[in-house]
């Protein structure tokens, strides 16, 4: 399953409305309740079509097979193994649509609302046998179970404090405080972008549960030690014992000594 | 000057003379003086309540951060005290002591030549003695290296292969389960180990599946170590042995995040950037009667970082 | 009088009686307390790094009641829940319940590696004072080598000590030392064999750095320090030059009362300091990391700082390595190996060598300012600025991640900047250190400026010849 990569650009009316949109998608993106398959409803699915005429098919093709040209290549790749997930995933995100297909998708407030996000999910799930949007019941997952899976799998890109991390080339595996449950769920998943594919032969739905709960954890996690400083270990470590610890030592001991005689007349 | 003068005793051969000093507080009108005074009186009596609140918190059942800050509190505020005495009390005089030389006088070591040649003369003379027992000491002090033999194994076989070695073993996960092709969907990339040897730390390996579309350029005599578009190879890194842990669909570049090594999947994982040198070493694929991932063989060389004689 | 102050008075000098008519104490006692000693600021940096190894020994025993260094397989089921049921060392489970379970346990395990990081930072900025000041030339060479061996030691118990812990971080880093320490040529795979008790992970490596961090090393640097301090004590302190201040001099405050209590209060501050830190800085989150798996790396794992340079060595190199006839030099040895040894040795042997190329072997008790010996502190600036740019590239993933950047493009800048930015930096030095002297209307080379002590040298420096400027020597 190739991911879809590549969106045209996004009517300028939208942007007007962005603000409360935005608000009200990321209120919609909090909640841990997961959308339910859309497939069903035709009138959802239409309306994701003429949404997806509009919005996407010009990198994405008219029908999801993708866009190949002879100069650029891959334009957009082909939707139809990404299934609703990944459709969920890249727009209530914000990484697609996508108006410069040249650079990293990354992180920003949706381009479209709640109503129209279950839409266009409904319509790409409908071209092909792509993943569903996975039900995260975060009640149902073991914590300590997902905290090892998460360091034998997710650790190496995204670092053991989610942080994120460095990718070749100028790409980065993103911060995982970002994203919803959802998100996480559904990233694991598609596997976007650089990202491997974790389907449910690999990870089982009770472990991806155990996993999206241990990341939510990252959030917001036990700090006994004090001021955190980013949890990303040596380096901030190291800033700090110079920049405090060492700036503080050396202004006590220009306090306590003396001044360089150099110079110094008799008194 | 202050109650009770230094002694005018010369100091052994030293000479330590007074300069007038830059003046004191404490000589002062009183009333600078005991500003001064009670300045440090503050601090130690804030270090005395910091340190009665740190025992009341510990005996509380502690907080990391309070027992800290209570902590400094009462160490800084004894230290400030004493240092706002002694710059405020204590005498500032700029004192002069000479510097003797260091090396002692031609008296001193023509006497200590002397003595020590003196009493020499029975080491020098006696040649066989000095002989015997110079040998003695040496070949002891070899012996006693000895028993550092055995701090460890000799490095043998074990850096050159690995479990696999047996032939016709299942990739297993860390659980113990075995694969099959289909577990993994395009894009996906897990780590397992020799079936049966799930601590084997040297044998962990990467699993990857690339897709139908992906240029996939097998290095000669390895055409038909993937099996359905999954290949295989070490999980080790090459430059100091770091698990190379990132894995990128999209440009199928493994990643070591140590060092930032690079080694391209589609091409025998050789180094694309960075300090790693070889290749990731490749394990040769197959599928058991049940359809479940074995490997034929061991890696196609020696796991993890170098070594003097690895190539032999 | 009222009686107690008497009492008192009588008291203590019943004792100190007592102790001088069985060890006849009181005259080396009155040197003691005469002795000067010249509290210009920059003296005291080698007393922080002095009390933060005090305060490592402190908080250090308390963490050996707790800390139990065995590989022994374990169960977690203490009272940090997300690793509640994994499996883990002892070692790695006994670090959990210090910081979790024993009350104080987490502030003293903090404090220990706050003042890790502080006592290296200390010693750092002090052999910097001592190098650009030209503490190190004779009398004071052996000194200079007692502390370059502290400071290897220092390093070497600060890397050991946080990789007892057997998480994943210091894990990874145990790894990395393994295989530098397997690069070694013809010897290298028994010393590692030798050193982890067999091939990584080695069941025994913890136990052994366990007796190594808490005894070998601490008691080799108590020696090396208490030897470092007796020297000071014995041939005196250096100063700056000054009014009144000479060559046969030492011009400051008499230890007793000042000095002492000075010296007494700024290791109360440096405790405070350290305390602290300990307390309101989180350090190390071990939890976070979870415990060491040889399959199993986090992005961004980076040494303590003071390994920065070694970690940003071994990712600035290139991949480039030796091979003939099936033995090969493999790529870790040039930077892990290499790059250190030379560092080291050439710290070693920098009095010699300075004693050499100047031609100067007189004894010096007066400082250099930085600014009369411009080659010093200019290869010392390029020196810096060389293991600087190591430092960042032991960072580059960080750097790439926070800032948006290419981390092969930073790696490559960092390639290209080790090499070409000392020699630009020494230069710049070179010209500031020329035009600061030249305001001030002093001569460069302090030569000029020591005043020799008659009859007590065996070799003279080398006379200026006539024609020959005092500035030409650097």
């Amino acid at each position: 399953m190739t991911s879809p990569r590549l969106c045209v650009r996004s009517r300028p009316a939208r942007l007007l409305v962005a603000l409360p949109v935005m608000v009200a998608a990321l209120a919609g993106a909090l909640t841990p309740l997961v959308r339910p398959a859309a497939g069903q409803d035709d009138e959802l699915v239409e309306l994701g079509r003429e949404l997806y005429q509009t919005g996407c098919s010009s990198c994405h093709g008219p029908d999801g097979g993708g866009v190949e040209t002879e100069r650029d290549g891959t334009r957009g790749p082909s939707l139809e193994q990404s299934g609703e997930a990944a459709a969920y995933y890249y727009l209530s995100t914000g990484r697609m649509p996508l108006s410069n297909s040249e650079e990293q998708p990354t992180r920003k407030p949706p381009a479209y609302d709640e109503d129209e996000i279950e839409a266009l999910v409904a319509y790409v799930g409908t071209l092909g046998d792509g993943p569903r949007i996975p039900r995260v019941d975060l009640g149902a997952g073991d914590l300590a179970e997902g905290g090892e899976i998460f360091r034998a799998n997710c650790q190496a890109c995204h670092s053991a404090s989610g942080s994120g991390g460095a990718l070749s080339y100028g790409r980065a595996a993103p911060r995982l405080s970002d994203a919803s449950p959802t998100e996480v769920a559904a990233a694991v998943r598609v596997g976007p972008g650089q990202m491997p594919v974790f389907g449910p032969d690999t990870l089982s739905d009770e472990e991806l549960a155990g996993l999206v709960r241990y990341v939510e954890y990252l959030d917001d996690p036990d700090d006994p030690g004090g001021v955190p400083i980013g949890r990303t270990g040596p380096i901030p470590e190291g800033f700090v014992a110079w920049l405090v610890g060492m700036v503080a030592l050396l202004a006590l001991v220009a306090w306590i000594g003396t001044r360089s005689p150099i110079g110094r007349r008799r008194a | 000057m202050s109650e009770h003068p230094v002694s005018q005793e010369p100091v052994g051969e030293r000479l330590v003379r007074e300069e007038p000093g830059r003046g004191r507080p404490a000589d002062q009108p009183p009333v600078a003086g005991r500003r001064a005074e009670r300045g440090a009186a503050v601090c130690f009596v804030v270090a005395t309540v910091a340190a009665i609140a740190l025992a009341v918190v510990y005996w509380e059942g502690g907080q990391p951060q309070a027992e800290g800050v209570l902590l400094a509190l009462s160490l800084g505020g004894i230290g400030t005290g004493i240092v706002l005495w002694a710059k405020h009390f204590m005498p500032d005089d700029e004192v002069v002591e000479e510097r003797p030389p260091l090396e002692s006088s031609e008296a001193e070591v023509a006497a200590f030549t002397a003595d020590y040649q003196a009493g020499g003369s029975s080491l020098r003379s006696r040649r066989l003695l000095l002989g015997t027992a110079g040998g003695a000491c040496a070949a002891l002090g070899v012996a006693v290296l000895f028993p550092i033999r055995s701090l460890g194994p000799r490095p043998g076989r074990g850096l050159k292969q690995t479990a696999y070695r047996a032939g016709g073993l299942r990739v297993v996960r860390e659980d113990g389960s075995p694969v099959r092709p289909d577990d993994l969907e395009v894009g996906g990339f897990i780590t397992v180990w020799p079936e049966g040897h799930t601590d084997a730390s040297d044998a962990s390996t990467l699993l990857i599946r690339f897709g139908d579309d992906a240029d996939f350029q097998p290095r000669d005599g390895r055409e038909d170590w993937t099996v359905d578009n999954l290949v295989a190879y070490s999980k080790l890194c090459t430059h100091v042995g770091c698990p190379v842990g990132l894995y990128q669909t999209e440009s199928a570049l493994l990643l070591c995040p140590c060092h930032q090594s690079t080694f391209d999947v589609l091409r025998g994982a050789e180094p694309v950037f960075g300090p790693a040198t070889r290749s990731l070493p490749q394990l040769p694929l197959g599928l058991d009667d049940e359809g479940y991932v074995i490997a034929t063989a061991d890696f196609s060389g020696p796991v993890g970082p170098g070594f003097w004689d690895r190539g032999r | 009088m009222t009686a107690g102050p008497r009492t008192e008075r009588l008291l203590t000098h019943r004792l100190a009686r007592w102790v001088d008519s069985r060890l006849g104490t009181a005259k080396l006692a009155r040197t003691a307390l005469n002795k000067v000693f010249p509290d210009h600021w920059s003296f005291m940096i080698g007393e922080l790094g002095l009390y933060c190894f005090v305060v490592l020994v402190l908080t250090g025993v308390y963490l050996t009641f707790f800390f139990d260094p065995s590989a022994r397989p374990v169960v977690y089921d203490g009272s940090y829940g997300p690793l509640r049921g994994v499996e883990m060392t002892e070692a790695y489970r006994s670090a959990l319940e210090l910081s979790f379970d024993v009350r104080a346990g987490l502030v003293m395990r903090q404090i220990h590696h706050w003042a890790a990081l502080l006592f290296l930072a200390a010693l750092a900025v002090h052999l910097a004072r001592v190098f650009f000041t030209g503490a190190f030339r004779r009398p004071r060479e052996l000194n200079w080598v007692i502390g370059c061996t502290l400071l290897i030691l220092a390093l070497l118990n600060g890397l050991f000590g946080y990789s007892l812990l057997d998480d994943q971080l210091s894990g990874t880093g145990l790894r990395i030392i393994y295989s530098i320490t397997l690069s070694v040529p013809l010897v290298g795979t028994w010393l590692a064999s030798l050193l982890f008790g067999g091939e990584f992970p080695g069941p025994d490596i913890i136990e052994r750095l366990y007796v190594i961090h808490i005894l070998l090393v601490p008691a080799a640097i108590a020696v090396l320090l208490t030897a470092h301090l007796a020297i000071i004590v014995r041939q005196k302190h250096t100063q700056f030059p000054g009014p009144g201040r000479r060559e046969d001099n030492v011009v400051g405050e008499r230890m007793w009362p000042t000095y002492a209590a000075k010296a007494l209060g700024l290791f109360f501050l440096t405790s405070a300091v350290l305390a602290f830190l300990g307390g309101v800085f989180q350090i190390n989150p071990i939890w976070i990391y979870g415990p060491f798996d040889p399959a199993q790396v986090s992005a961004a794992s980076q040494p303590d700082w003071y390994m920065g340079w070694l970690d940003g060595a071994l990712r600035i190199m290139p991949g480039w390595e030796l091979r003939a006839g099936g033995f090969e030099v493999p790529n870790p040895f040039f930077p892990g190996v290499l790059l250190a040894g030379l560092t080291f040795a050439l710290l070693y042997a920098w009095p010699f060598l300075e004693a050499r190329v100047t031609g100067d072997y007189d004894e010096h008790h007066l400082l250099d300012r930085p600014r009369q010996r411009p080659v010093r502190t200019a290869l010392g600036a390029a020196t810096i600025t060389f293991y600087v740019i190591c430092f960042l590239g032991g960072a580059a993933d960080v750097l790439a991640a926070t800032f948006g950047l290419s981390v092969n493009a930073i790696l490559w800048t960092f390639r290209v900047l080790v090499l070409a930015l000392p020699p630009v930096v020494a230069w710049v030095a070179y010209r500031l250190c020329r035009e600061l002297s030249a305001r001030d209307g002093v001569p460069t080379a302090s030569r000029v400026m020591v005043r020799e002590i008659p009859g007590r040298l065996r070799r003279r420096s080398r006379a200026l010849t006539a024609g020959e400027s005092a500035t030409d020597r650097g």
